[in-house]
C-alpha cells in the first residue's frame, strides 16, 4: 500500500481538511494545479466525490446492505484521511464505514469497482463523469461500454416483464442477481451457470419414474424412538413459560432479596429478580403433501411425528400445503393413526399434486395471522422442489422468519449422504431457515433433537453437522 | 451530529502503525491497518467481528502495548449490568457514614464512587488515552448495548448524583463480537466496521514464524496446511489462529528440533490443542487424518520447491 497523501498534511485543521484532500487528490489523479487559482474545477471535483459517495451508499442500500444513515459522512471523512491514491486503501476505508455485517461484504466488493471507476473518471480534467439520466436514486449505472462487464449489471439481456416497481428501466441489474446479492453470501453464487441451475433445480415431473436412493446407514435399524427425540426437541425449543422459576427479569424475588439484605444490616440494596422458566413449545408444522414429497417420505413416520407433536406440545398446529394450504390440526387428535387418516379423508385433504410453497404459505399467513408469534417455532416438512414463483417463496420465508422464533426445515431428500440444497426453492429458502435437517426416520428426528438441545436455535445446527455424514472431500475432488 | 473532538492519535501515520504491529509481532494485512488507522484518526470506535481465534482481542492488546498505554478491558457476559460496567456506589461505606451520623455531608461524592471499566477508561489521566476493549459485546444483553451508546458516541457518562463525566481525550475503543447475535443498528452506526477472516495459509505461517520461532519452518508449514484443511470441514468450533499457535507450541515442545514430518499418531495425539469440541474430535477419523497428512506433505513439497 502506498501512503496516502494525508501523511504530510496532518497539521491542517479539521475545518478545511475536506477541501485540502480533495485538492490533493485532484492533483494526484489529474494535473497538478493549485486550488485557489481554479476554484470552479476544484469545486467540481469536491462535489463529484461527495456525490459519488452518496450514490454508492444508495446503490448499496438498494442491494439490501444495511448502510447506516450517517455512513456517507463517515465515509467522506475517511476518504479525507486516507486520500485516494490507492484503490485497495479506499476499498478498505469505505468498507469499514459503509458495511456493518459480514454478509454484505460480497455485495460491497461487487459494487466497489464501479464506484471506483466513476470516481476516478470524474476526477479527470473533463470534470465529473457523464451521468446519463440516472438520478441520485438510481443504481450505479456503468460508464459507457467498459462498465457493462464488470458491474454484473445489464450483462444479461433477459427482460423482466412482470417485475413491477422498477423505477428506471435499462440500468437496473437483473432482478435475480439483485435478489441473490441481497440474500448475502450464504448460498448465493453469482457464478452459477444457468444450465447447471436448471438441472440441479429439478422440476419434479409427475410422469418420471422414482429412483431409490440409499439413505444414511443406520437410519432404519432400531434407532431411537420418536418419543425420545421429542423430549430432546422440547428441551431445546422451549419458549413458552412453564411453572418453575429461575433468576430473570420478570418480577422481584422477595426471598432472595431478604436473604441478601442480611449482609447489609437489614437494608435491601439489591433486588434480585426472577422469571418463569420456559418449558413448553409452541409450534406450527407446515407439511408439504405434494406427490414429490409423499414419494420420498415414510408416511407412517410422518403421521406418527405429527401426532406426537400434537399430543406432546401445548400449542401445536398442523397445516398441509401443496398448491393451497389448509389446517388439519384436529385430525391428529384422533385416538389412533388410522382414525387420523380417516379424519384427513373426511376433511377432503388431497394428497399428491404439485407444490407452490410460497403462494400457499402466504395465503395461510394472511388467513391466520395469529398462528405465528415470536415464541412459535415453524417446522417445514418439504423437499423444496417448488413449481411456483421463487420470489414469492423468498418473500414468504422472510416474513415467516421475522415472525417466528425460528424455522426448522425437515427435508426427506437430505437423508442421502451427499445431499446439498441446490434445488431452486430450497436454495432460495435456505438463508431464512434456522436449521435444515434430514427427515427419513426416527434417527433423523433424534439428530434434530440432539443438535437443538445442545446448541439451541441460534447455534450452528443443520444437516451439515450431522456426524453420520462423514468427511467432506472437497480437497480430494480438486486434487 | 455531535461535535468532533480532537483525538490524541490524529497524527498517527500508516508507517508508524505498521511499525507498531511489526514490533508487537502482530501480522496485519493492509485492510486491517487502514481501518485501524481510520479509527484512530477519526476517533471512532472500531467494531471487530469474526470467528473466535481470529485475533480480535489481540488487536486491542497490541495497540495498548504499542502506544505504551493502559488496556482497560470489559468482558461482556449475559446479565452484565451498569453497576459492573460503569460505576457503583460503595454502599457499605455509605451505610457506615450515614449510621455514624457525624456530619450531614452527602454520601454521593467521589469518595464513595467505585470506578468500573467504562468510567475508568473515561477518567484516565495520563498522556496517552487508554485502549478500551469491550470484548464479546454480543454476549451482553440488548439493554447493555443501549448503555454503551452514550459512551461510544460522546465518550461521556451521566452519573445522576454527580453530573456528567466526560473524557478529556477519547480513548481508543475496540468492540469485539463473535456474531452470536445481531447487534443493534444504533451501535453499528457509531462504529467503524472490520471483519477479520480466519488467517490465510500464508498469514498463518508468518504468525507461527513470529510467535513460535523455535519450531522448524517446514513443520510449521505442515501445521498450517493441516489447519487450513481442517477448516474446510463443517466443524462446530473451527480452529482460529490462537489454536494453531497452541498446537505449534505443543508440537515444538514434544519434538525438540526434529525437522521430520509429523506422523499420523503425532497428529492424532496433539489434535486436542486444535479442536475443543468432542463432536469435532470424533469427526477426525482415519480418512480425514490421511487427508490431513496428504495436505501437509503437499505443502512441505511446495515450500521446498
Amino acid at each position: 500500500m502506498t501512503p496516502g497523501p494525508d501523511d504530510d498534511d496532518t497539521d491542517s485543521p479539521a475545518v478545511d481538511r475536506d477541501d485540502h484532500a480533495a485538492d490533493e487528490s485532484d492533483g494526484a489523479v489529474a494535473a497538478n494545479r493549485p486550488a485557489a487559482s481554479d476554484p470552479p474545477a476544484f469545486r467540481a471535483v469536491r462535489d463529484h466525490v461527495r456525490e459519488e459517495i452518496v450514490r454508492f451508499a444508495r446503490a448499496l442500500r438498494r442491494e439490501g446492505v444495511g448502510v447506516p444513515a450517517n455512513a456517507s459522512t463517515t465515509a467522506a471523512r475517511a476518504i479525507v484521511v486516507v486520500g485516494f491514491d490507492d484503490e485497495a486503501t479506499v476499498r478498505a476505508a469505505l468498507r469499514a464505514c459503509l458495511v456493518t455485517d459480514a454478509e454484505s461484504i460480497p455485495t460491497f466488493d461487487r459494487l466497489f469497482p464501479e464506484f471506483w471507476r466513476r470516481l476516478t473518471a470524474g476526477l479527470d480534467t473533463d470534470g465529473p463523469a457523464p451521468r446519463g439520466d440516472d438520478g441520485p436514486e438510481g443504481a450505479l449505472a456503468p460508464l459507457g461500454d467498459a462498465g457493462a462487464g464488470e458491474a454484473g449489471a445489464g450483462a444479461e439481456p433477459e427482460s423482466d416483464a412482470g417485475q413491477p416497481g422498477d423505477g428506471d428501466d435499462g440500468d437496473d441489474p437483473d432482478p435475480t442477481s439483485v435478489a441473490k446479492a441481497s440474500l448475502g453470501s450464504v448460498i448465493a453464487d453469482s457464478g452459477v451457470d444457468v444450465d447447471t441451475e436448471r438441472v440441479e433445480g429439478g422440476w419434479y415431473s409427475p410422469t418420471g419414474s422414482p429412483t431409490r436412493m440409499d439413505a444414511i446407514a443406520g437410519v432404519a435399524d432400531g434407532g431411537p424412538s420418536i418419543a425420545a427425540a421429542f423430549d430432546d426437541l422440547t428441551d431445546g425449543l422451549a419458549t413458552v413459560r412453564g411453572r418453575r422459576w429461575r433468576p430473570g427479569d420478570e418480577r422481584a424475588d422477595v426471598r432472595r432479596s431478604l436473604r441478601a439484605s442480611v449482609a447489609t444490616g437489614g437494608t435491601v440494596v439489591s433486588l434480585p429478580r426472577r422469571e418463569r422458566e420456559p418449558s413448553d413449545v409452541r409450534a406450527v408444522w407446515l407439511v408439504d403433501v405434494s406427490r414429490s414429497v409423499l414419494d420420498t417420505v415414510d408416511r407412517a413416520f410422518l403421521l406418527a411425528t405429527l401426532r406426537r407433536a400434537r399430543a406432546t406440545w401445548r400449542d401445536c398446529r398442523v397445516v398441509f400445503f401443496d398448491e393451497t394450504a389448509r389446517e388439519v390440526s384436529d385430525a391428529f387428535d384422533e385416538p389412533s393413526a388410522a382414525a387420523a387418516v380417516d379424519a384427513l379423508a373426511r376433511a377432503e385433504t388431497a394428497w399428491g399434486g404439485g407444490t407452490r410453497i410460497g403462494a400457499s404459505l402466504s395465503t395461510f399467513l394472511a388467513a391466520s395471522p395469529a398462528a405465528f408469534d415470536r415464541r412459535t417455532v415453524a417446522f417445514v416438512v418439504s423437499d423444496g422442489l417448488d413449481r411456483g414463483d421463487v420470489a414469492d417463496l423468498e418473500r414468504t420465508m422472510a416474513r415467516l422468519s421475522r415472525r417466528t422464533a425460528g424455522i426448522v426445515w425437515l427435508n426427506p431428500l437430505a437423508s442421502v449422504p451427499g445431499y446439498e440444497p441446490t434445488a431452486r426453492g430450497m436454495e432460495r429458502a435456505l438463508p431464512f431457515v434456522t436449521g435444515l435437517f434430514a427427515f427419513g426416520g426416527p434417527a433423523d428426528l433424534a439428530e434434530v433433537g440432539r443438535q437443538i438441545r445442545r446448541h439451541g436455535l441460534g447455534g450452528r445446527i443443520g444437516y451439515e453437522y450431522d456426524p453420520r455424514r462423514g468427511v467432506t472431500d472437497t480437497r480430494s475432488e480438486s486434487a | 451530529m455531535t461535535e468532533r473532538r480532537p483525538t490524541a492519535f490524529a497524527d498517527v501515520t500508516d508507517e508508524r502503525l505498521r511499525g507498531l504491529f511489526d514490533d508487537q509481532s502482530y501480522v496485519a494485512e493492509d485492510e486491517l491497518v487502514t481501518t485501524v488507522l481510520l479509527a484512530l484518526r477519526l476517533g471512532k470506535p472500531l467494531l471487530v467481528e469474526g470467528e473466535p481465534g481470529a485475533g480480535k482481542t489481540e488487536l486491542a492488546k497490541v495497540l495498548a502495548a504499542g502506544f505504551d498505554t493502559d488496556l482497560v478491558r470489559l468482558q461482556c457476559y449475559e446479565g452484565l449490568t451498569a453497576e459492573s460496567a460503569l460505576y457503583e456506589w460503595n454502599y457499605t461505606r455509605q451505610l457506615l457514614a450515614v449510621q455514624s451520623g457525624d456530619d450531614d455531608a452527602s454520601v454521593f461524592t467521589e469518595e464513595y464512587l467505585l470506578d468500573r471499566p467504562l468510567l475508568r477508561a473515561l477518567r484516565h489521566d495520563g498522556d496517552t488515552p487508554p485502549v478500551l476493549l469491550i470484548d464479546e459485546v454480543d454476549r451482553a444483553d440488548e439493554e447493555f448495548e443501549a448503555l454503551l451508546l452514550e459512551v461510544l458516541s460522546d465518550f461521556q457518562v451521566s452519573v445522576p448524583e454527580l453530573g456528567t463525566v466526560r473524557a478529556e481525550t477519547p480513548p481508543v475503543v475496540i468492540v469485539t463480537s463473535n456474531r452470536t447475535r445481531a447487534l443493534s443498528d444504533a451501535l453499528k452506526r457509531r462504529c467503524l466496521y472490520l471483519h477479520v477472516e480466519p488467517p490465510s495459509f500464508e498469514k498463518e505461517r508468518s504468525i507461527l514464524a513470529r510467535k513460535v520461532p523455535e519450531l522448524d519452518a517446514a513443520v510449521a508449514t505442515e501445521l498450517c496446511a493441516m489447519t487450513d484443511r481442517l477448516r474446510e470441514e463443517p466443524l462446530r468450533n473451527p480452529p482460529g489462529a490462537a489454536e494453531t499457535i497452541d498446537w505449534a507450541r505443543a508440537v515444538a515442545t514434544l519434538r525438540d528440533d526434529d525437522a521430520g514430518s509429523l506422523s499420523l499418531a503425532e497428529i492424532r495425539e496433539t489434535l486436542g490443542c486444535l479442536l475443543k469440541e468432542v463432536e469435532d474430535i470424533e469427526r477426525v477419523d482415519e480418512s480425514l487424518l490421511e487427508a490431513l497428512a496428504e495436505a501437509a506433505a503437499e505443502a512441505r513439497a511446495e515450500a521446498a520447491r
